[in-house]
């Protein structure tokens, strides 16, 4: 009995002057709750980033921040497992492809903007609209063809329900449909996948937000425009879409302010920008 | 002394057995005590027996209850004898799948097998002693290595090595995929053969030195034979590992849905197009239904296969 007093007493002893410790810490901010993230892997560095943020000022709340593809998100939210589904799209509504997600509702977080993506020894560094549609067909499969040099053409592509792929499809190449076989065809899962393939696949071209793009791979202009936040701004670089963070009902509690920190004009500004995501404000 | 402990011996079952006759009336005796023990252990034993066997059956009903309602949509000749998965247009021909995942199977047994069994002879019959202490805890950690870390490998070492050494421009497809599973289940077959082959008797071999064989020949006309069936067990273990694999293969098989008509051709598997769809499909759709229904069929090849080990190792064994 006496045994084992000592040192559950000790602990109990710990466990309060802890707690008592980590109240008085956190005074400044008595927001507390867990917020599940899943969904879009575009996303994922603004989530990442105001993830750290936020924790910082309200240290009681639980943020998990995951992504497969934004298909993901939303149906996270209609079962129940997630709090905030990440979207490239407005799930709220019929889109191609996909149908609305019945009393959801859209946040709009952030712009993003995606860029057709080559590995460092791809030569070329504009397309046209049809080169990427003939390329993203299959109908090219050749880099002379586009002015390159003599090289197979690696076809990178993000697997059905990824974002990227939605806007990719609908603004770069004008809805036409991918090509589905061939011995130099592949697909990924998440953009993180999608890095990895561009970077180690010689004559792989795909496409990715510009928070991924990294200097082991050249971000292509099309249609002579680059895929920069000017370019966007003054409309000659059209592959861009609004990121959403689709909650179930209005968002309540830490997610309302989680999404709120997000929405603000600091955050927009500073972190998102840096990100090289565009501020919601700049394009409305 | 040796007549006293005879005796003992004989009586003290008998006494125990008098203990426990004689007691009663205290509900907390000694017999009722161990009698309670006695039968709450063997429930306790009993129902985790059950328990294991009812999460199977659980699983299993589950995963076909909701998979067969593939089948009101697509039909069953489509299902299984189409290569066409093209579930957006409504195109569900699951076949390349099942195609890959038996063919992944069977290559990477074929290139891990034989090195396994040399590695396990190796161990067991070919190392002196210092080393054998030495490589068998390392063998067993090259078990625990998580599977997602050879898939990594696979991706960032081994397929830009394959592209280079074949010139083709992409090296995604079955080969690389076989490659990186029969090193992750190298160690798992090599281990338990190992074990298999230093369980066979050591008078085993000296009668076969003593007929005057070479260490060669006993090795592969004695001690093998004699350890087939912990190999086949072993095997049985590998196959199990690379047949549900999922990580490792989506990383280097290349995702793409379409029958694998050469080595390097990127494609699918029953594992990979699983964990690439399952969380892109709507709930109530039928192509959620055939990922079930993938999975249902992953299930019964792996216990088919299984089986058919066992009846062939059967088979052999009276052969022989």
């Amino acid at each position: 009995m006496k045994k084992w007093f000592k040192p559950a007493a000790l602990i109990a002893l710990a466990v309060s002057l802890t707690a008592g410790g980590a109240s008085v810490a956190s005074a400044a901010s008595s927001l507390k709750g867990k917020i599940v993230i899943n969904g879009s892997s575009a996303l994922l560095p603004l989530t990442l980033q105001a993830k750290s943020e936020f924790q910082k000022l309200n240290p009681k709340v639980k943020i998990s921040a995951s992504a497969v593809s934004s298909i993901a998100g939303p149906q996270s939210v209609r079962k129940g497992i997630a709090d905030i589904g990440a979207v490239d799209w407005d799930a709220s509504v019929d889109v191609p492809g996909f149908k609305k997600f019945d009393g959801q509702v859209a946040n709009p977080v952030a712009v993003t903007v995606f860029a057709a993506v080559v590995n460092k020894n791809v030569g070329v560094s504009n397309l046209t609209t049809k080169q990427l549609q003939d390329i993203f067909s299959g109908k090219v499969t050749n880099w002379k063809d586009v002015g390159g040099s003599d090289a197979n053409i690696v076809v990178v592509n993000r697997k059905f329900g990824s974002g990227t792929r939605v806007n990719f499809q609908m603004k770069a190449l004008g809805g036409q449909d991918f090509m589905t076989k061939g011995d130099n065809y592949k697909e990924t899962g998440s953009s993180g996948d999608m890095k990895t393939a561009i970077e180690t696949t010689p004559n792989a071209i795909g496409y990715i937000d510009l928070p991924y793009v990294t200097d082991k791979m050249k971000a292509l202009s099309i249609n002579g425009a680059a895929p920069t936040e000017k370019n966007v701004l003054n409309g000659t670089y059209k592959v861009w879409g609004i990121g959403y963070f689709m909650t179930k009902g209005q968002p309540t509690g830490a997610t309302k302010a989680f999404i709120e920190y997000i929405q603000s004009a600091k955050f927009q500004n500073g972190s998102l920008k840096k990100l090289k995501f565009i501020p919601l404000a700049a394009v409305k | 002394m040796l007549e006293m402990n005879a005796q003992s011996r004989v009586i003290a079952p008998a006494e125990l057995g008098n203990s426990l006759r004689q007691a009663g009336g205290d509900p907390l005796d000694r017999r009722s005590r161990l009698k309670f023990f006695n039968s709450t252990f063997k429930i306790v034993c009993v129902s985790a027996a059950v328990f294991v066997c009812l999460v199977l059956f659980g699983i299993l009903i589950l995963m076909f209850r909701t998979g067969v309602m593939t089948f009101e949509t697509v039909s069953f000749k489509e299902f299984f004898f189409s290569t066409n998965w093209d579930p957006e247009n409504g195109h569900f021909g699951a076949l390349l799948f099942i195609f890959g995942t038996f063919a992944l199977t069977a290559l990477t047994l074929v290139l891990a097998v034989p090195i396994a069994v040399l590695i396990a002879v190796f161990l067991a019959e070919i190392t002196p002693v210092w080393l054998r202490g030495t490589l068998r805890p390392i063998m067993d950690l090259l078990v625990g290595i998580p599977s997602v870390v050879y898939g990594y490998l696979g991706l960032t070492i081994l397929i830009p090595m394959l592209r280079e050494l074949t010139g083709r421009d992409l090296a995604d497809g079955l080969l690389a995929a076989a490659i990186v599973l029969a090193i992750m289940v190298l160690p798992t077959i090599a281990r338990i053969s190992d074990d298999a082959i230093s369980a066979v008797p050591k008078k085993y071999r000296d009668a076969s030195y003593a007929l005057g064989s070479t260490r060669f020949q006993t090795i592969f006309r004695v001690v093998l034979p004699a350890a087939r069936s912990g190999i086949v067990y072993a095997v049985i273990l590998g196959m199990a590992r690379a047949i549900g694999e999922t990580m490792a293969v989506v990383m280097v098989i290349g995702n793409t849905p379409q029958l694998a008509d050469s080595l390097f051709t990127p494609t699918a598997v029953l594992t990979s197009n699983i964990v690439m769809q399952i969380t892109s499909v709507e709930f109530d759709s039928t192509w959620n239904y055939a990922l079930y229904l993938m999975g249902f069929l992953l299930l019964a090849i792996s216990l088919l296969l299984i089986v058919a080990v066992r009846l062939l190792q059967k088979k052999g064994a009276k052969a022989s």
